[in-house]
Order: structure tokens, then sequence, then C-alpha cells
């Protein structure tokens, strides 16, 4: 049976999920809130208090100057013993390797986690772990599972990050055209469709418009190692249901909890059954 | 500056190519290395891509030329690509393809067992910092082409602490992301972006709403669209880093485009190359290159500058480029009579420029005209049509004209 890890929104525990990936400020993006190294640590041992799992990602592109702060965190979380790091910069990857590290390591290149022999390669390096790319499908997930050892973690509930950027988009907007604006979100919208985007210290980040909803999935995921519930942007109450929900569905209540869900938020299937086109004109 | 006269290596000029006309354009003008598309695995769908035998063709007239074809081989695989992929690394390194453009470690380590083709590690991996150059160093790569969000400073020092190649682009079109991160083809017209799919949304328009869902309406819509990048001012401090390539972006840009900004390039290169202390900054370079672009262009994150100056919100969209008014193809030296083959619209009495990779600009005045009946005409209007004009100076085959601004 999978394990449900949840992207928390606060430093709360919640008794019903089996862990958490969290973010570390100046390190993380695409995370609903980033922890300060001591808030995480404090963070960190509660959950392990608690004995459930705890996996920080660490998920920026790294710049130079990101280093030395990138290995001391580094140091910190090992001597901790966390369940993993997800990296999206292989700086991540060479700075445990010379350092001789023993953290678990979650490869997480976002979009670039898409089939299986990519994750023998890193898995190969001593990588056990790897966070597929919400934009297969599930037959790519399962044919991932077939043909990998590696632990998986599936993206199954959330918005979806689709677009980071190290420009502030919103900021250089308002500058721009003399606007005034302290939201802490703000949307985009294209035919009717809202678009979260937030502008922070790193950079920019647009969302999908819509939540994805895999439960109907869940039964047919029971080999994959971790689900993963995205609270960004929902309602605390609401989420704790979900998470409830993904904890205890079968064959029997899928269909109420999908209908469920589906009632509560503006949801759709991301690309679990949907390929994306990969076109290539033919010379002939 | 200290190391003015430590050039030790001229930089390689990198061009693209979308077929093999205007790769052969890309290095008569004077580019080192041309990379292309294959028919698989490469990121730009929509241009028109290389089949096995162009690559062999191409790869011969480099060589013959003393230049370099890379391939790129940067697609993000999914489990459908694998089966196919060994075969066709092989297949490049029978043609004689002299490196290859890659975005997924898998296909470094394919390689590198199955073949002897040099790996280049693609911008779509946003290299940034030095532990990932030393990464690729590790896996094999002996050069990465460098994420566009990094600065000179982290370039000296990512220069000094890993020895590998570093290829950087200079000048083209950016991606309002880091290479990579985006997937907002795949979301909003299902088509792959790290597959080839690309569908520049971050060139449309958006609303924008606050938190509270209020409009926030400048006098301009919303826009990722970004300008584009261009670092003829900088060339000198980048050869002066030790960069060893320096990269045009554009598989799918005209002949005419790459001609211009493959020729202007190489000129810069060559010129500061030869006489690094007394080099200066020739603005009918940037002239001139900004007549072929058609959209403004910055130098962006270089000098880690990436606020509003460098957004486009004036609706801009790249126009069709009437400049380009022909391209020479035969030339007598006897009657100084040039065959030219039209491309836009030009009439007796126009003020043209010809340039080309043998001859400096040359000025004309167009006098007379005469058709490929020799009958003598005033206008040349008909796309592709033949004619015949004197030019005075000895102009070669694939020297262009343009319009004289």
């Amino acid at each position: 049976m999978s394990k449900i890890i949840i992207i928390p929104s606060s430093n709360q525990l919640n008794n019903d999920c089996d862990g958490y990936i969290i973010g570390i400020n100046g390190l993380s993006v695409n995370l609903p809130i980033y922890f300060e190294v001591e808030e995480a640590i404090s963070f960190i041992r509660k959950v392990k208090d608690n004995n459930q799992e705890i996996f920080v990602a660490l998920n920026k592109n790294m710049h130079n100057d990101d280093l030395p702060f990138l290995e001391k965190v580094l140091i910190k979380l090992n001597d901790l013993k966390v369940n993993g790091i997800l990296y999206y910069d292989l700086s991540i990857f060479n700075i445990s390797k010379r350092l001789k590290l023993s953290n678990e390591l979650v490869w997480a290149q976002e979009h670039l986690t898409t089939n299986y022999l990519t994750c023998n390669f890193w898995y190969e390096r001593g990588v056990n772990y790897v966070y597929v790319a919400s934009e297969i499908t599930t037959d790519e997930i399962l044919e991932i599972r077939q043909n990998t050892k590696m632990k998986l973690m599936v993206p199954i509930f959330g918005y979806l990050p689709m677009f980071v950027s190290k420009r502030h988009l919103v900021k250089n907007y308002l500058n721009y055209f003399n606007l005034e604006d302290n939201s802490k979100i703000n949307y985009i919208t294209k035919k009717d469709n809202e678009y979260p985007i937030i502008d922070n210290e790193l950079g920019t980040t647009v969302y999908s418009s819509h939540i994805l909803n895999g439960i109907k999935e869940v039964p047919k995921m029971k080999d994959i190692d971790y689900l993963i519930l995205n609270s960004f942007n929902t309602n605390e109450i609401d989420f704790n249901e979900v998470i409830k929900m993904f904890k205890k569905v079968d064959a029997n209540n899928v269909v109420k909890y999908d209908n469920k869900i589906n009632q509560t938020f503006k949801t759709n299937h991301g690309f679990l059954y949907e390929e994306t086109i990969y076109k290539v004109k033919n010379n002939e | 500056m200290n190391n003015k006269m430590n050039i030790i290596k001229k930089p390689e000029l990198l061009a693209p190519a979308g077929d093999i006309e205007r790769l052969k354009i890309a290095l008569l003008y004077g580019a080192d290395a041309v990379y292309i598309g294959g028919s698989m695995y490469s990121l730009r769908a929509n241009a028109i891509n290389f089949s096995i035998d162009e690559i062999k063709e191409s790869v011969e007239f480099a060589h013959n030329l003393g230049k370099k074809i890379y391939v790129t081989v940067n697609i993000i695989l999914h489990n459908e690509e694998i089966d196919l992929l060994v075969d066709y690394l092989k297949e490049l390194d029978s043609v004689g393809v002299d490196a290859i453009i890659v975005s997924d470690p898998t296909v470094v380590s394919l390689a590198k067992e199955n073949t002897n083709l040099e790996i280049h590690i693609s911008t779509q991996q946003s290299t940034i910092n030095y532990e990932s150059m030393q990464f690729w160093k590790n896996t094999g790569a002996t050069r990465v082409v460098m994420g566009r969000e990094v600065t000179k400073e982290e370039l000296v020092e990512i220069k000094n602490k890993v020895d590998i190649e570093i290829e950087c682009f200079i000048h083209g079109a950016m991606c309002a992301s880091y290479s990579g991160r985006c997937v907002l083809s795949n979301f909003f017209t299902k088509r792959d972006s790290n597959r080839g799919g690309c569908s520049q949304i971050c060139r449309w328009n958006f609303d924008l709403l606050t938190e509270d869902k209020e409009p926030l309406a400048g006098e301009k819509e919303f826009t990722f669209c970004t300008k584009d990048l261009s670092m003829l001012k900088y060339i000198p401090d980048m050869i002066d880093i030790g960069i060893s390539s320096l990269k045009i972006e554009g598989r799918m840009r005209s002949i005419y485009y790459i001609a211009t900004v493959v020729n202007i390039y190489r000129k810069v290169i060559d010129e500061y190359c030869s006489n690094p202390e007394n080099y200066s900054y020739n603005e009918k370079y940037e002239k001139i290159l900004r007549n072929c672009a058609n959209r403004d262009s910055v130098p962006q994150f270089f000098n880690n500058i990436y606020d509003s100056s460098c957004q486009y919100y004036n609706g801009r969209e790249e126009v069709s480029n009437q400049d380009f008014l022909g391209i020479i193809l035969d030339y007598d030296v006897n009657t100084k009579m040039a065959t030219i083959q039209q491309r836009n619209y030009f009439k007796v009495g126009d003020k043209i420029e010809i340039f080309g990779p043998n001859i400096n600009i040359i000025d004309v005045t167009i006098d007379k005209i005469w058709d490929d009946n020799n009958n003598e005409i005033d206008i040349v209007r008909h796309p592709k049509q033949i004619v015949k004009f004197r030019i005075d100076e000895q102009v070669y085959p694939n020297d262009l004209i343009r319009v004289k601004k």
C-alpha cells in the first residue's frame, strides 16, 4: 500500500499522513511554505518523534553563491537523518557524493523525471528515490514502476507547478505600469481559467488552473511507494479531509471519494489519462 | 584588462540551422560549427529536421571546410523513446557527427557506452554553478551549454573551478523560465515543451488579478514575454573569460537572419582576437543586427539585470523582415553583371548593400535591371525571380543583398 506524503502549508503535524515534504527558505521553490533552517530542524524532530517520514525539497536552481549555504544545510540534514533530500539541481548530488553524506537522495527534476532508463541511471549512482513528473500518464508511471528498483513518489493531488523563472514577472509588470499590489498570490487568466502565480524572492512560479485529483488511480497504484498530496492554495479543513480519503480509499469507496473531491475543488486528471503530443515533422 | 594579451584560443562561433541551405550559409558566413536537429530526439519539432543522409551530407560539407556539426539529441525521454535511442546514437556516430547535445543524463551514459561521440550538455539542464559542472564533467561530457541565468561573475568562477568547455548563448530568443522548468505548452496546448512541442505560451497575453481576484491592469496586458538576447557588446568579455563556444539561437530562423547574425559576430570575434588592445565597439554592427531581428535585445542575466527593462509589454510580435532583397547566384567578372534570385521587392534606383563571407559591405544604387530573358525591367516583384544588374566590385555566389538603411 502506498504511503501518503503531504506538502504542508503549516508546521502542524497531521496524524493521517505518513510523512511530509518541506522546503528551506532560500533553497526551495514551488512549495506553500518555506522553513528557516532552525524551524526546519524543529519540525523534522517533531515529525520523527511522531514516527512519520520527512523529506526536504532543496529544489531550486542553485547559483554559485547558493552553494556554501546549501552545503551547510546538507550536512545539517545529514546529521538529522531525514528520509530523503529532493534535488533538482545536480550540485546536490555532487556535494553529497563529495562529502560522502549518507542521506537518501530523491531525483526530483520536476518535468524531467519521465522514463525508467534515467531512473536507473540515477539508481546505479546510489539515488534510491524518484519524484515522478506530473506530465506523464498512469500507464507510463506503472511502466516506470515495472522497470526500476527506485522508490517512486507520484504527485496525485494538488495544483501542479508548470513554470519556474528567476525573473520577477509580477513585480516587473507592476513596476513597469506603476501599479501597486501586495498580494501574496496572484492569478493570471485565460479562457475562464485562473492560474495561481507567485512572485517571491527567488522568482516566479505559475501553477495549473485545476487541482489534480488522481484518487481514482490509487487502486492501480498500489505498488507506488509514495503518493504526494500538495496543500498549496487549499483550505486546511478541506485538505485534511482529502488526506483521510486518500488514506482510506479502496475499490468500494473510490467513486464516492472522487465525487466528493470534485465537488469541493476545481479538479481535473492532469495528464494521467492524456499523453502530450510529441510532434516531429516528417522529412518525407 | 590584464589578460588581453593572453587570448590562447579564439572561441568557436556556433550557429543554428533548420535545413541544409541554412547550414551551408551559416558555415560559409563564418560559423565554426553548426548545430542541427535530427529527425528524432530533437527539441525543435517545428524545424525541418535532418535525416541521417542529410546529416551525413552536412558533416561532409562542414569537414571539407574544417568545421564541425553537432546534433541535438536533447528531448527529455519518455519510456516509448528508449528502444530506438542506441541505434540512433550509433548512426550519428557512423556518419561522423562531431558531438551530440543532450539533456537527459542517460543519453550521456548510453553514448559513452556505445559510441565515440563527444557529448555536450544542453541548456535544458539549466546548469548555472560549478558543482553541477563538475557533475557533468564526471559523467564524461566535454562541454556544457550554460543556463541563460548565469552572470559574468559566475562564469569566471565556474571557469576557474572546473576544467570543462563552456558554451554560452550570445544571440536570439530567451526562455522566460529556467530552461526545462516550463511545461506551459503541455497545459495550454497539450504539446510537450520538453519533447520539441514548445508553443511559446510565454508570448501570450493574460489578465493579471490580485489575490482577491481584482484586475491589475496596466496599459498593456500581462505577459511573460522577454526581449531577445544580444551579447554583441560583451563578446570581448566572454573571450577574456575563456568561453569555448559562442552560440546563436534559432534553428527555425531564415537564411538572411543566420547569414547576417553569423557575419556580424564573426567580424567582432575576429576583430577583437586579432588586436584586443585596440579593439573598439562598432555601433554599425549593432544597427544591422537590430534591423535584422526586428525585436529589442538586451544582455539580460550576464549583467545580472532581469527587471522590467528585459520584458516585452508592447504587444509587438516579430514581423516579417523585408530588408532581405536577394541572393547572388553568379557573377561575371568580365561584364560585372551579377545574377540574383529575388527574396523581396526592389526596383531601379534603390540603394542596397551586399554582404558576404568574402567581401566587405558593398554599397550599390541599382541603375538598370534585366530579367532572365534580358528584357530591361524597373521592378522586381516576383518571389524568387531571377534578374541581373551591374555591380562594379566583385561579389560571389551566396552573397546576400539587403536594403541600405
